[in-house]
């Protein structure tokens, strides 16, 4: 098996999303207007919503590969989510991290039982115990079935989290996010780009990850 | 063929007598701890009391399920079981419903210390308040067994068990929080009816996905 | 009557049985061989569905062992190394309960009568936590000789076993033979294996060697 970057396809596309991603930075600071009481904290808005946004995605990519590898018990199906949970993890921990630094001159403080955050704090520590679990080792045929089952249990259960915490602290309603959909179209445009060009780069990492996951496994395979 | 399961798990745990003693001390020596920490003054603990218990109850979960699942293992009686021709996800339903039997007689009998010991009075609505109490150890239930189902044989099940599990329950947790909060001030049904709702899309949900699942998770 | 085609079975990534393929006909005694670590229980766990495979098709009476509905694996037995039952039940449950699981309902006296031949009938009901190894393996047996099978697969039959037990063995290993029920055996011993197996297949590299 060649090397990711040894194909020059995947040498274009590596640089495409470099250029796209500094290109969603300037855009972000220059071509995006201010919002009046947050100013430059606002900014952060188009790292954290498109973060959150290919985090659940990677998740309920973890959540079909397991599915799908119980179906066919392909191997190949696990690396897919083995990949999917690791960048998802990723960018929870990137939406844990940017939200307090948005929260903190909005709110006042850096952590709010918000629905949403804390929906990703909980699926967050699910996923340490599932990377705790796939360290571990042991029986590793056993390991990669209940990694699977992980996958599925922990989607399955993000709506129920997600209502439950929403009237657990009702008062906390106005997520800025809410707040942004009313804002001028200004914003809208360059958040959507963002999110666009977060879910290309989402596609590029799964792709390099899975490779790597194949390419470590051979090595097991020829030890 | 539930029943023999049902009735395997029940006399399993009439000989050994392990699970729900363990449970009930374990219980004990919580409320010990929130006793020596809480400074028990009526007003002070009565507001907290519905979190305290089901906290309690959350740890002790954590003991029972994994003795449960830990018996199948010491002779390999799991292989037997998993072998046997039956459907898998009724080893599933056995261990919930089993689940359920143990931590509600565990449950009966702490909650007379919890209550005296912490000085809170009893809930104006008894009754309801164990009505609630049982739905709520079902949904419980549901998910420990599930969660256990994948994590037993695993290693370090035991560190794994209560990391997997504790995210996964807390919207059981939130819900059992605010309903025995609502029962205990006496609130109107309408108040917490929403809670109940939740728990029961949580016992629907965890039983059809825990009965599917254990057909692959049982075997390696 | 149990045709295994192009099995294989890998464990992380390495392979442990690969393309197995071999049939039992009825009344046939299959003995497997090989040296440790050969994939001969890993085999006899996957006919069981205790474990899964990676590819192949296993067909049993006529049914899809591997797809097929839990009923499909009615009349295999899998005796196992371990015991396979509860250590807090006394002998006596767990037999009735192990019988229970494979839809029979055999009274208490049966039970107790099956014991007794095999020389467990003074601790018929302690909990099997305090059996040796030679008493768990006679349990076994008890319960092989009151299960309804057509296919028994019995993994290291003779380990632990003393004299006494070693000879209640061999005499049920050849009772069920000529009964014409199919047995399948894994024996690290040549001349059991000559004595008992019609057939001798020999795992060497993950395949089947016929000898």
């Amino acid at each position: 098996m060649t090397l990711f970057f040894q194909n020059k396809t995947n040498r274009i596309w590596c640089l495409a999303v470099a250029g796209l991603l500094i290109f969603n930075v300037w855009n972000i600071v220059s071509n995006t207007p201010m919002v009046p009481d947050q100013h430059w904290a606002q900014k952060i808005f188009y790292v954290h919503v498109p973060s959150a946004w290919v985090g659940f995605l990677s998740y309920l990519v973890v959540m079909i590969a397991g599915i799908m590898f119980f179906i066919k018990g392909d191997d190949k199906w696990d690396d897919v989510g083995l990949a999917a949970a690791e960048i998802g993890t990723l960018f929870m921990a990137l939406v844990l991290i940017t939200g307090p630094i948005w929260a903190t001159p909005i709110w006042g403080k850096p952590w709010i039982w918000e629905p949403r955050l804390t929906t990703t704090l909980i699926l967050f520590l699910i996923y340490i115990g599932y990377f705790m679990m796939r360290s571990f080792g042991g029986h590793i045929e056993r390991i990669r079935r209940y990694a699977a089952a992980v996958g599925i249990i922990a989607f399955v259960d993000v709506p129920i989290i997600f209502v439950s915490v929403q009237f657990w602290v009702p008062e906390i309603q106005s997520h800025p996010q809410v707040e942004m959909a009313q804002q001028p179209s200004g914003i809208l445009i360059p958040f959507l780009l963002s999110l666009g060009i977060f879910t290309i780069l989402y596609i590029l990492m799964m792709r390099y990850r899975i490779h790597v996951i194949r390419i470590k496994n051979m090595g097991v395979e020829n030890v | 063929m539930f029943l023999v399961l049902l009735k395997k798990e029940l006399y399993n745990e009439f000989r050994s007598r392990e699970l729900i003693l363990s449970m009930l001390v374990f219980g004990l020596s919580i409320i010990l701890a929130y006793a020596f920490t809480s400074d028990v003054s009526r007003v002070i603990v009565a507001n907290y009391a519905p979190g305290m218990f089901w906290a309690m109850i959350l740890f002790v979960t954590v003991l029972g399920i994994h003795r449960s699942f830990s018996y199948e293992k010491e002779m390999d009686a799991f292989s037997m079981l998993i072998a046997a021709p039956i459907d898998r996800g009724l080893i599933y339903l056995s261990k919930w419903i089993s689940g359920f039997i143990f931590l509600t007689v565990m449950e009966l009998i702490v909650t007379i210390p919890f209550f005296k010991f912490l000085l809170i009075d009893f809930p104006p609505n008894p009754l309801m308040a164990l009505g609630t109490a049982l739905f709520i150890n079902l949904a419980i239930m549901a998910v420990a067994s599930l969660v256990s189902g994948v994590a037993m044989r695993a290693r370090l099940s035991e560190v794994l068990l209560p990391v997997l599990m504790f995210p996964l329950v807390s919207p059981v947790i939130i819900a059992a929080t605010k309903i025995s909060g609502g029962i205990m001030a006496g609130d109107h049904y309408q108040l917490w009816q929403i809670w109940l709702l939740i728990i029961g899309s949580i016992i629907v949900i965890f039983g059809l996905v825990g009965y599917t699942l254990f057909d692959f998770i049982t075997e390696e | 009557m149990l045709s295994v085609s192009h099995l294989s079975k890998s464990f992380n990534r390495r392979p442990v049985l690969a393309n197995i393929t071999f049939e039992i006909a009825a009344g046939e005694t299959v003995v497997f061989m090989g040296k440790n670590g050969a994939g001969k229980s890993t085999l006899l766990r996957i006919l069981a569905r205790i474990m899964a495979c990676d590819k192949g098709e296993v067909r049993f009476q006529n049914q899809d062992l591997l797809k097929g509905a839990p009923t499909a694996r009615k009349g295999l037995l899998y005796l196992g190394h371990a015991s396979g039952m509860y250590s807090a039940l006394s002998a006596v449950e767990n037999l009735s309960l192990a019988l229970r699981l494979r839809g029979m309902h055999t009274s208490k006296e049966m039970i107790i009568e099956a014991l007794t031949h095999y020389g467990l009938f003074d601790q018929k009901d302690d909990p099997i936590a305090i059996y040796s190894q030679g008493m768990l393996q006679r349990l076994k047996l008890t319960y092989a000789e009151l299960a309804e099978w057509t296919l028994l697969l019995m993994d290291e039959p003779f380990s632990g076993l003393d004299d006494d037990g070693a000879k209640l063995m061999h005499d049920a290993i050849l009772q069920w033979k000529s009964e014409a029920q199919s047995l399948c055996l894994v024996l690290h011993d040549e001349a059991k294996g000559k004595l008992y197996g019609d057939r001798i297949l020999r795992i060497e590299n993950g395949e089947i060697q016929e000898s």
